[in-house]
């Protein structure tokens, strides 16, 4: 019963979510760039334009992978949010190992992107979804570390009992650098800003240079829905979930989710992308070593006060 | 025939449907992801046996393996983005023999085996003990395991990568001529270390 009631707060959350989604991702770039009341309308203009544009194909693509990507995609955003708890108990797909589940939506998310780059044979998808492996492989390491740091407290890998032991102080004190660790986890699955390696614009669209129309639609929708879920994630894993008072706990979710939602689009929109190459150096000399101090903090802190 | 036993029977067809297509199909990446799938199907066979954290960690890490697995056979094999059709199979011979083998000897193993009928108790901690376990008695073996892949993997890479395309890694690189063992095409370098101002 419980979980009836989840799924249908899971749909509810997502279709709120990926509505602000869109929103935020269409408005908050002219906002800062100036414009005082950017159009609301501009996302559905440009979903339906797409759902007119002619459709273009490669030579000899593989169409079923072509065509199953952005379907795994969606379906891993999907996914990944139904393993967070909307309350106590409140949770679609209860799993005492949520974190794994998550990770493997991650892992399965950067093969879903390279698939949709590789199956168009040709050459400028290929190099978006080669590079963006090499990039999203490490982030999401990074990204592991940092919930193994966030599930000690809690002494458990389910989402609810992570959420239950910030009652007394939220994970975002106790990591802070994690935080932003898993934001950049955030921007980089969810193809977005500094991050986005898969199809930006200096390779002319990358994964999606050779595909149009409703194909294009499709990838957009995914990518946004998976801002939505690593949104609630980080939430749920740093900024105490569905805890609050007064307010319900699904509110509260929704709630945290679009401040996170909020940031990492700003954040898309104010740091610059950096060579493939020189990211590489910066994720795997820095950005790990500092994940395993923030682990290492964790573990000595609730060693000596825990 | 409960939903339970439908829902092996479907992930065990999906797991060995998969598995034989690895060796029909023509493209490495597609053979990965194939036995991807293959792995998925298992792990998910593996949470039905109450044993969630291996089988969620089965899908996670084999996600992130065969990943890497396609990228480094694209690497290692001239086959340009592994695009191009080729053979997965080699040794037909042997290999036959050893699957038929392989089969038999399983299947004896599996008929001849008394296997346990005790179901798991819904509450007890499995992910819990799994973990003590792990980190406990078995911390020596768990560990051991870790480092000696690690330095396979390492050793591997660096064995495999020692001759590369145009000549041995550690002797520069020297292209190949535009006719047999004629001069190295492209533009040569000049004598001397190189460092020359062109006006």
């Amino acid at each position: 019963m419980m979980e009836l009631i989840a799924a249908l707060l899971l749909l509810l959350f997502l279709s709120v979510g990926f509505a602000g989604a869109a929103l935020v991702d269409g408005m908050l770039p002219a906002f800062l760039a100036g414009q005082s009341r950017p159009s609301w309308r501009r996302p559905i203009a440009d979903a339906a334009r797409l759902l007119q544009t002619q459709r273009i194909r490669t030579e000899a693509p593989d169409a079923l992978l072509w065509f199953l990507a952005p379907v795994l995609y969606l379906a891993l955003a999907i996914i990944g949010l139904a393993v967070i708890p909307f309350g106590p108990g409140l949770v679609t797909i209860p799993s005492e190992v949520g974190i794994v589940v998550w990770g493997s939506c991650e892992a399965l998310t950067i093969v879903a992107v390279f698939m949709f780059g590789w199956s168009a044979n040709a050459p400028l998808p290929l190099i978006g979804a080669y590079r963006y492996v090499a990039i999203a492989l490490p982030a999401m390491l990074l990204s592991m570390f940092v919930l193994i740091g966030a599930a000690l407290p809690a002494e458990s890998l389910g989402f609810t009992e992570i959420v239950e032991a910030q009652r007394r102080v939220w994970n975002v004190v106790r990591q802070p650098a994690g935080l932003i660790l898993f934001l950049m986890l955030g921007l980089a699955i969810s193809l977005r800003g500094p991050f986005d390696y898969a199809d930006p614009a200096d390779l002319a669209g990358g994964t999606t240079a050779d595909v149009s129309g409703p194909m294009v639609l499709a990838w957009k929708i995914a990518r946004l829905t998976m801002l939505v879920s690593v949104s609630a994630v980080t939430a749920t894993a740093f900024l105490g979930g569905y805890l609050g008072p007064l307010l319900p706990g699904f509110v509260w979710l929704l709630l945290k989710t679009a401040l996170i939602l909020v940031v990492l689009v700003g954040a898309g929109n104010f740091f610059a992308r950096m060579p493939p190459a020189r990211m590489m150096s910066v994720i795997w000399t820095m950005l790990l070593p500092l994940s395993f101090l923030m682990l290492l903090a964790v573990g000595v802190e609730l060693l000596l006060w825990g | 025939m409960g939903l339970t036993d439908l829902l092996f029977l479907a992930l065990s067809a999906v797991a060995i449907l998969s598995g034989w297509r690895v060796f029909a199909t023509d493209s490495m990446v597609r053979a990965s992801f194939l036995l991807l799938l293959s792995f998925v199907a298992v792990g998910l066979i593996i949470v039905m046996l109450a044993a969630p954290y291996i089988g969620v960690a089965t899908v996670f890490m084999m996600a992130v393996e065969m990943m890497v697995m396609a990228l480094f056979m694209v690497m290692f094999m001239m086959n340009p983005a592994g695009l191009n059709p080729m053979m997965m199979v080699h040794q037909h011979r042997f290999s036959i023999v050893a699957g038929v083998l392989a089969f038999a000897g399983l299947t004896a193993a599996i008929l001849f085996t008394s296997f346990p009928k005790i179901p798991v108790d819904p509450s007890t901690p499995v992910v819990h003990d799994l973990g003590i376990e792990l980190l406990g008695p078995s911390m020596l073996i768990f560990e051991t395991a870790g480092v000696t892949l690690l330095a396979t993997m390492i050793g591997s890479v660096i064995l495999s990568s020692r001759s590369g395309r145009f000549g041995m890694a550690d002797q520069g690189s020297r292209p190949p001529g535009l006719e047999p063992d004629g001069e190295p095409a492209g533009r040569q370098p000049e004598a001397g270390n190189g460092h020359h101002h062109h006006h």
